[in-house]
């Protein structure tokens, strides 16, 4: 132990151990700078100190700096500004701990996670406004869209196609969807809109996609076991996954397209931009090989917190913006058909939303 | 050791790293299609950007990131790091704090909210939550002078 540590421990105690703040004969100048500068650090805690803690007492302010200047006073010491900072950090660190406990203790992911919206009998009331919208909403929104941030697509337009034909039936049109798909969910909408002008909606189911994907609980109609009739064109759906959760991943199988509804969503596959090999995203709607739909043409967003009622109540105001998305899709759609039906009935298709449409196709 | 020697290199690379996802998540906020992540029952970033929650007074959550990524940037270069002007300090400190704070709350939206994790926003998250431990941590040892005679420059070993 070197001589002088010995002499700044006057107080009796035992001398500490070489690996403590004794110093090593080679460091004479910086421990007769410590020497200096806090005479009494190398007693053992009485515990009747303020700086009772260790290494609070280590971390002070008067470590000797390296050019080895005797500080004339010694700083008094103070509240540690070092052990505010990592008892700040610790806090967060609590803070965001007992979140993720909570969550996980909650069961969040539990219940939620298998959440679905059921497939109910759509209220009368809500498939009348929405198979009734007037003539005059329709034109005064042609393809407006709400804003820049909010564009209504126009479908992708198919050229030098055959009319198609559904189990010998021509002209048709396939809806190809699934119950938890958000994209679906808003396109349904402007479907059930767009074919009322030329037929007849039964058994129509209200439901919303899952509540867990993007666009979450979006309320909508379902396809499964409705029926259309229209003397002009045919219609075929298919809603190939329900909304209904499965423990291990993925939505129940509702139904699967027939071979010939399969040729044709993957002979529609190589119009889609980006469409990988195989694979096809939701929705995918072709209106007579004259129009394809991927995807949703407006945004599901427009949608969220709203209710069938909401929804299907506000489609007679023509500056509603969830109006203008349902009802600018409806005239493209509409205009898809009407170049399939060669322009049957003409009080629809020679309407002048409809005409506004058809100048995008 | 009361010196300041890694860390404005360190939260200058923090700093550039977060505004770089901070700018992808503000483009992908409006083509969310064009978003590139890891898609299941937890996570699903589409859907936390494409959330009510993703917006703040209008304002996406992502560019609230670009507005805070900036300021922390010029905040954090060696310069500033060495300044002895306080309220450079401090105004790094506050906006770190502001940081740890928005995290907390995007957090508890995420979990209980919207009920999914982002994992480009979770990156950014800990980016600003080790920003903010160097910053909140270091801070005490730029402000403090080490000795009644000295500025504040003097704990600083620059890079």
């Amino acid at each position: 132990m070197a001589p002088d540590q010995k002499k700044g421990v006057n107080g009796g105690n035992k001398p500490k151990p070489p690996s403590g703040a004794g110093g090593a004969p080679g460091q004479s100048a910086k421990d007769r700078s410590r020497a200096q500068s806090r005479p009494i650090s190398t007693k053992a805690p009485t515990g009747k100190s303020g700086q009772a803690g260790g290494a609070v007492g280590g971390k002070g302010g008067n470590t000797p700096r390296p050019g080895g200047r005797p500080a004339p006073q010694p700083p008094p010491r103070r509240f540690s500004g070092a052990l505010m900072a990592w008892s700040a950090v610790g806090l967060v660190i609590v803070v965001v701990v007992v979140l993720v406990i909570v969550k996980v203790a909650g069961g969040g992911s539990g219940s939620g996670s298998l959440a679905y919206t059921p497939v109910v009998a759509a209220p009368p009331a809500v498939v009348h406004d929405v198979t009734t919208i007037p003539t005059s909403v329709y034109n005064t929104v042609g393809v407006t869209f709400p804003s820049a941030a909010q564009p209504v697509s126009a479908p992708i337009k198919l050229s030098g196609q055959a009319p198609l034909t559904l189990e010998g039936k021509s002209p048709a049109m396939l809806y190809y969807g699934a119950e938890y798909c958000p994209y679906c969910a808003a396109e349904r909408w402007s479907v059930v809109a767009a074919l009322s002008r030329f037929g007849t909606w039964s058994g129509l189911k209200t439901t919303a996609s899952s509540h867990t994907d993007v666009y979450a609980e979006t309320h909508t109609f379902s396809f499964h076991g409705a029926t259309y009739t229209s003397p002009y064109l045919t219609l075929a759906t298919v809603e190939q996954y329900s909304n209904v959760p499965l423990a291990s991943g993925g939505y129940t199988i509702l139904e699967n397209p027939t071979k010939e509804e399969q040729a044709v969503i993957d002979a529609g596959q190589k119009y889609i931009p980006n469409a990988t090999p195989g694979s096809i995203g939701f929705p995918f709607i072709n209106i007579g090989n004259v129009a394809i739909i991927s995807g949703a043409t407006y945004n599901p967003g427009i949608l969220s917190g709203l209710s069938w009622s909401d929804i299907a109540g506000g489609l007679d105001d023509p500056t509603n913006p969830v109006t203008q998305s349902i009802v600018g899709t409806a005239n493209y759609i509409t205009a898809a058909v009407c170049k399939s039906t060669k322009q049957a009935p003409a009080s629809v298709c020679m309407s002048p939303g409809v005409k506004a449409a058809d100048k995008s196709l | 050791m009361n010196t300041i020697r890694w860390q404005p290199i360190a939260t200058l690379v923090l700093s550039l790293f977060g505004l770089g996802v901070a700018i992808y998540l503000t483009i992908t906020h409006f083509s969310p299609h064009a978003l590139v992540c890891v898609k299941n029952s937890t996570f699903n970033c589409e859907k936390v950007t494409t959330s009510p929650q993703s917006e703040i007074f209008g304002i996406p959550v992502a560019m609230l990131g670009l507005f805070y990524f900036v300021p922390m940037i010029a905040l954090c270069l060696p310069v500033a790091w060495r300044s002895t002007d306080r309220r450079v300090h401090l105004a790094r400190l506050i906006l770190a704090i502001t940081g740890v704070g928005m995290i907390i709350y995007l957090l508890i939206a995420e979990l209980f909210l919207i009920k999914a994790i982002c994992l480009w926003c979770s990156s950014v998250h800990i980016v600003t939550f080790i920003l903010f431990v160097i910053i909140v941590t270091a801070t005490p040892l730029v402000l403090t002078p080490r000795h009644p005679t000295d500025g504040y420059d003097e704990t600083y070993e620059g890079v």
